[in-house]
């Protein structure tokens, strides 16, 4: 499903240069539950976005479905990030001037679907998430575990194959956290392979491998038998 | 595609700076298409064909200082003297300079012995050679003949014989006839003046007045005190001949003072307000739709910027760079577009005022609309820029700020 391989990533301003990920090489299968944990800073954001063709990486090999993306042009990565990955942030990223319905609808629209097709994923996806009754309400009328129910359901609309997500329970308490991770655990059981950055060890340990991430680089791998970093290396 | 439902009730949710900008916009409108309209006018005016070869003539003012002077033989010699200068096509006497805001004028009827109704039309005193000297077209009857030509003293009263009027005067004086041959009179002396010709146009001495254009012509000098000569010089020569009749004039007789000036100077001077006008309106203009673009592009910048985190997570959910350009550009056509609605009301609510108050001219649908279309113009250029700023924030937006 994903491919990595010597990734290297680095920022670059007037007076230093971080590397924010080194020789980063990784494999997560289709179907797959990844949590992945590291300190603050250590490139967990870094790696989601190169995985989630927000960021390009500065060197190294990247393969999405066995396609080869590096080299893609903005407009064709626009347009697999909208087909095949699926996001949850941390602070859910809904867009305030939009009822829940239009906000679900924004991915969806740049799909090019038509309003009925739209319209039926729209009820779908808020059924799934037990907000059906909610869809003309804005996203400040929700509380936060609400509100992530909602994001999640805008990346299920389009069916994506890949669902990445950072530190998506951070700003909930533990009981909404617990639903949120009951809902990823739920959408992954039907198929959808899920790449989830958090802080909590005891979400971490749920999913089915574990991959710690320390200035840069992988540097643990836990439940997977056999690392798949290690298997490139 | 256009995403305009979820794009009008954001845009609802934030309606009062919209509103503001698009009530800017609609004042702009009101205000510019307005404007237009008597720019529009003013430059109509000052664009008016005079009928006169005005870029080729030099006028000549000149002041007598003896007591007794001898007008008439100074006159004729001038004129030899000025005729005959190389670079000078023609030249005539005159009592006033055309188009330069001084002259006189007279009402006259069709029937002698009238003093109610009768038509006003300004008049010049001149001789044969007026014609040729101006550059007027003569379009019916014939020129003055020395024979026609009389001298009288300032306070002797004159027997006129004949005249040559301009078309529009003769238009209404005799409307649907032929004026050659007719007679009209002066109110005060009841006598008959013979109109031999026609000439097609002549704006008279005061471009601004209500009957410009209505004038009438005399082979006549009256001996008085200072009298005018318009020179008419080849093409391209009047700089040059300038400087020399001012010599030559000076040296056949110093005892006098001479005043020159090309009449492009006259014109210019009798349409100074009018030029004011157009000046400052269209600065007004400019100000205002600069003004109004400077709104747009901060609010653009305003909303982009307040935005910007939305703008990541759009893109993170699959927008391109143009899917965000164009969401900026259609939003701002929205705003604009309302405004422009609000304004062309707003316009003609104006013009309809002003129309009534200060008999300006009316404000065509056309001017309206073209002013709509630059303004619209305007504003999605001024957002042009900001929109495609907004489409290089990255998609890393979404996860990279709080
Ligand atoms: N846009 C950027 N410009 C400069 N440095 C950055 C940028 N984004 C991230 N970094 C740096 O890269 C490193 C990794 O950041 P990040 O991936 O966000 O870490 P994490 O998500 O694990 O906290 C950090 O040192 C961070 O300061
Ligand atoms: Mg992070």
């Amino acid at each position: 499903m994903l491919k990595m391989h010597n990734i290297r990533k680095s920022y670059r301003t007037d007076t230093i240069e971080t590397h924010a990920l080194r020789d980063f090489s990784l494999q997560v299968n289709e179907g797959e539950f990844v949590s992945v944990t590291g300190p603050s800073g250590s490139g967990k954001t870094t790696f989601l976005n190169i995985a989630g063709l927000l960021e390009t990486p500065t060197g190294g090999q990247y393969l999405l479905d066995g396609e080869d993306v590096s080299s893609l042009n903005d407009r064709d990565r626009s347009r697999l990030r909208n087909e095949k990955i699926g996001f949850i942030f941390q602070g859910f990223n809904l867009i305030p001037d939009l009822n829940l319905f239009d906000n679900i609808d924004v991915p969806l629209r740049y799909r090019g679907f038509n309003a009925k097709e739209r319209k039926k994923r729209i009820e779908k996806v808020l059924e799934q998430v037990g907000l059906s009754a909610r869809a003309k309400h804005l996203p400040a009328q929700l509380s936060g575990g609400q509100q992530q129910r909602v994001a999640i359901a805008r990346a299920l609309a389009g069916e994506p194959r890949f669902l990445l997500a950072d530190e998506p329970t951070g700003n909930l308490d533990s009981l909404m956290a617990r639903q949120v991770m009951e809902l990823l655990e739920f959408i992954n059981e039907w198929g959808t392979t899920i790449v989830m950055v958090t802080h909590d060890p005891d979400l971490a340990r749920r999913a089915h491998r574990n991959i710690q991430i320390v200035d840069g680089q992988v540097s643990d791998l836990q439940h997977g038998t056999v690392g798949a970093a290690r298997e490139i290396a | 595609m256009f995403e305009l439902k979820p794009m009008l009730s954001a845009l609802w949710r934030n309606k009062i700076s919209a509103l503001l900008i698009a009530l800017q916009l609609a004042l702009t409108l009101a205000i510019v298409s307005n404007a237009t309209v008597i720019v529009q006018d003013r430059l109509e005016k000052i664009a008016r064909p005079t009928g006169i070869a005005v870029s080729d003539i030099i006028s000549v003012t000149f002041m007598p200082v003896p007591v007794n002077y001898d007008m008439a033989s100074a006159v004729a010699a001038d004129l030899e003297l000025l005729r005959n200068m190389p670079g000078v096509m023609d030249a005539t006497v005159t009592n006033q300079i055309p188009l330069s805001g001084s002259g006189s004028a007279s009402t006259y009827f069709t029937e002698p012995n009238q003093e109610i109704g009768g038509e006003n039309a300004n008049y010049y005193q001149t001789d044969e050679h007026f014609i040729d000297t101006l550059g007027l077209n003569l379009v019916a009857g014939r020129n003055f003949t020395r024979a026609d030509f009389d001298v009288i003293g300032p306070n002797d009263t004159y027997e006129p014989r004949v005249a040559i009027i301009t078309q529009k005067f003769a238009d209404v004086m005799f409307p649907g006839e032929d004026a050659v041959g007719k007679f009209f009179y002066s109110g005060g002396d009841g006598k008959p003046r013979e109109i031999i010709g026609v000439v097609e146009r002549h704006l008279g001495a005061w471009p601004s007045w209500s009957k410009a254009g209505q004038v009438a012509f005399y082979p006549l000098l009256v001996t008085g005190n200072h009298k005018r000569y318009l020179i008419r010089t080849e093409p391209g020569q009047r700089d040059v001949v300038y400087k020399q009749i001012e010599e030559k004039l000076a040296e056949r007789d110093p005892q006098r003072v001479i005043h020159l000036d090309t009449l492009s100077k006259k014109m210019a001077q009798s349409y100074v307000s009018d030029n004011v006008m157009v000046k400052v309106l269209s600065a007004v203009m400019t100000l205002l739709t600069f003004i109004v673009a400077l709104g747009i592009i901060g609010l653009t910048i305003f909303w982009i910027n307040q935005r910007s985190k939305q703008i990541g997570v759009r893109r993170a959910l699959g927008a391109t760079r143009a899917n965000i350009s164009r969401y900026f550009l259609v939003e701002n056509t929205l705003i604009a577009g309302t405004g422009l609605v609000i304004g062309m009301a707003a316009a003609q609510v104006i013009n309809h005022f002003m129309v009534n108050q200060f008999s300006q001219p009316a404000l065509s649908m056309a001017t309206l609309l073209i002013c709509a279309a630059i303004l619209l113009s305007v504003s999605v250029t001024a957002a042009l820029a900001p929109a495609i700023r907004a489409a290089n924030i990255s998609p890393a937006m979404a996860t990279r700020s709080v």
